[in-house]
């Protein structure tokens, strides 16, 4: 046989099956899915209710595109943690990732509809920029929980699917946080929303793709029966 | 290669598919671990050939998804069959090693060993073995006295009262033959 390095494949094969371990296969990954959903609902829950909803929520629920937003971002937050516990096994499909499309789609679409009422209701001035830091904030320190409760769940799939694994792992958090921030933070543009929940989210989805490897080796497997 | 038939027998253990021995393996079983490793090499070895032409490459590759398969062993769905699983593991492992050999290669450059050093034909050290011999031959065509003058105060590296103890030739002797030698050399091997 070859020898590689300084360990023989037959003598890899001999230390990996003395140190193997009972272990409990995964459970399924909706399964999985639905208990970070649980996780998740409950942080955003206490979160709002320590924030409080605010006043005049329930009257924009009202509107269509107040509506659909939510909804896009709710939709997208799901869809997302589905897919990110599907696509994290090995031997599902990684078109599992583009689950969350359709959510993303409603949410935006619903955010350019938003932006053409502001145009219509208030002309230019619908239009004007502001510095919203809370609900930047917000998103990202409700994310951050999320994300690591979502690594740990998701820490096996570092060796093998991390990135498609960890984009959507990380856009289901963010998208959760601005759904929950949206509920206690309002009176902004919605140009405004596009900006800083939209940025809030393509910040962690691509802080979380470009550390990928850093975030899993928090969590990850360690190498067992290491080569040496 | 595929899995052995779950019916088939071979050997003392009863054969059973790798989906089993798997499953057998997520409880803890040593023996049908070591089986299903030793089983799925082979086939693991072929598939990283395909990418890889060096067989030390293919070999770390093939170490490498058996590293992997071991350490998120639980991800293996005992009601999904083995191979999907096992393959999306090995491709991952061999791509990582195929960009690695790439990355490799990419820093190193093949070299022709010089043959030339300068462009005049006299300074360039091809023929440097040609040479020695070339030396060793007029050394030997060399008279005795002087040869030996040669063979101790040059390539015995004897000093004079050495060689004149070793050879009983007198110094100013040993001189005379070792200058005359360098003169014959000279006229043998110097410009024609």
């Amino acid at each position: 046989m070859t020898e590689t390095g300084h360990t023989r494949t037959e003598d890899l094969i001999a230390q990996l099956a003395a140190d193997v371990r009972p272990v409990r296969p995964l459970r399924p990954p909706m399964l999985r899915a639905l208990l970070w959903l649980v996780v998740a609902g409950l942080v955003i829950g206490t979160v709002v209710a320590a924030f409080g909803i605010r006043s005049d929520f329930m009257d924009e629920m009202g509107e269509a595109h107040y509506q659909l937003e939510w909804a896009g971002s709710l939709l997208t937050g799901i869809l997302s943690a589905i897919a990110a516990f599907h696509v994290s096994l090995p031997d599902r499909s990684r078109a599992w990732a583009l689950l969350p499309f359709p959510g993303l789609v409603l949410w935006l679409f619903s955010i350019g509809y938003g932006c053409l009422t502001d145009w219509v209701r208030h002309g230019a001035e619908g239009f004007a920029l502001g510095v919203s830091f809370f609900c930047f904030r917000s998103i990202l320190l409700i994310s951050i929980p999320l994300s690591l409760v979502l690594l740990a769940m998701l820490r096996l799939a570092g060796p093998v699917r991390p990135v498609a694994t960890i984009a959507s792992g990380m856009l289901a958090a963010a998208a959760l946080s601005a759904c929950g921030v949206s509920m206690f933070h309002g009176d902004e543009a919605t140009l405004m929303v596009l900006i800083w929940h939209g940025g809030a989210v393509a910040l962690l989805v691509g802080l979380g793709t470009l550390l990928n490897r850093r975030l899993f080796g928090l969590f990850g497997p360690r190498p067992a029966g290491q080569a040496g | 290669m595929s899995p052995p038939d779950e019916n088939s027998p071979s050997g003392t253990v009863p054969d059973v598919g790798w989906s089993a021995l798997m499953v057998a393996t997520q409880g803890g079983d040593r023996a049908a671990y070591h089986r299903l490793l030793t089983e799925i090499t082979p086939y693991l070895r072929a598939l990283a050939r395909r990418s890889l032409r060096r067989p030390a490459d293919a070999e770390d590759a093939v170490q490498d998804v058996l590293l992997t398969l071991h350490s998120i062993r639980q991800t293996y769905d005992p009601t999904r069959p083995f191979q999907p699983w096992l393959v999306a593991i090995a491709r991952r492992r061999i791509v990582d090693r195929v960009r690695i050999q790439i990355r490799t290669t990419g820093r190193e450059t093949t070299i022709e060993p010089f043959q030339e050093t300068f462009a005049a034909p006299e300074t360039n050290e091809m023929g440097m073995e040609a040479d020695s011999i070339t030396l060793r031959r007029a050394i030997a065509e060399l008279p005795p006295g002087q040869r030996q003058a040669v063979e101790l105060l040059k390539l015995k590296d004897m000093s004079l009262k050495e060689a004149s103890a070793a050879s009983g030739a007198s110094v100013p002797a040993l001189k005379v033959a070792m200058h005359r030698a360098l003169k014959a050399l000279k006229g043998a091997l110097g410009p024609k």
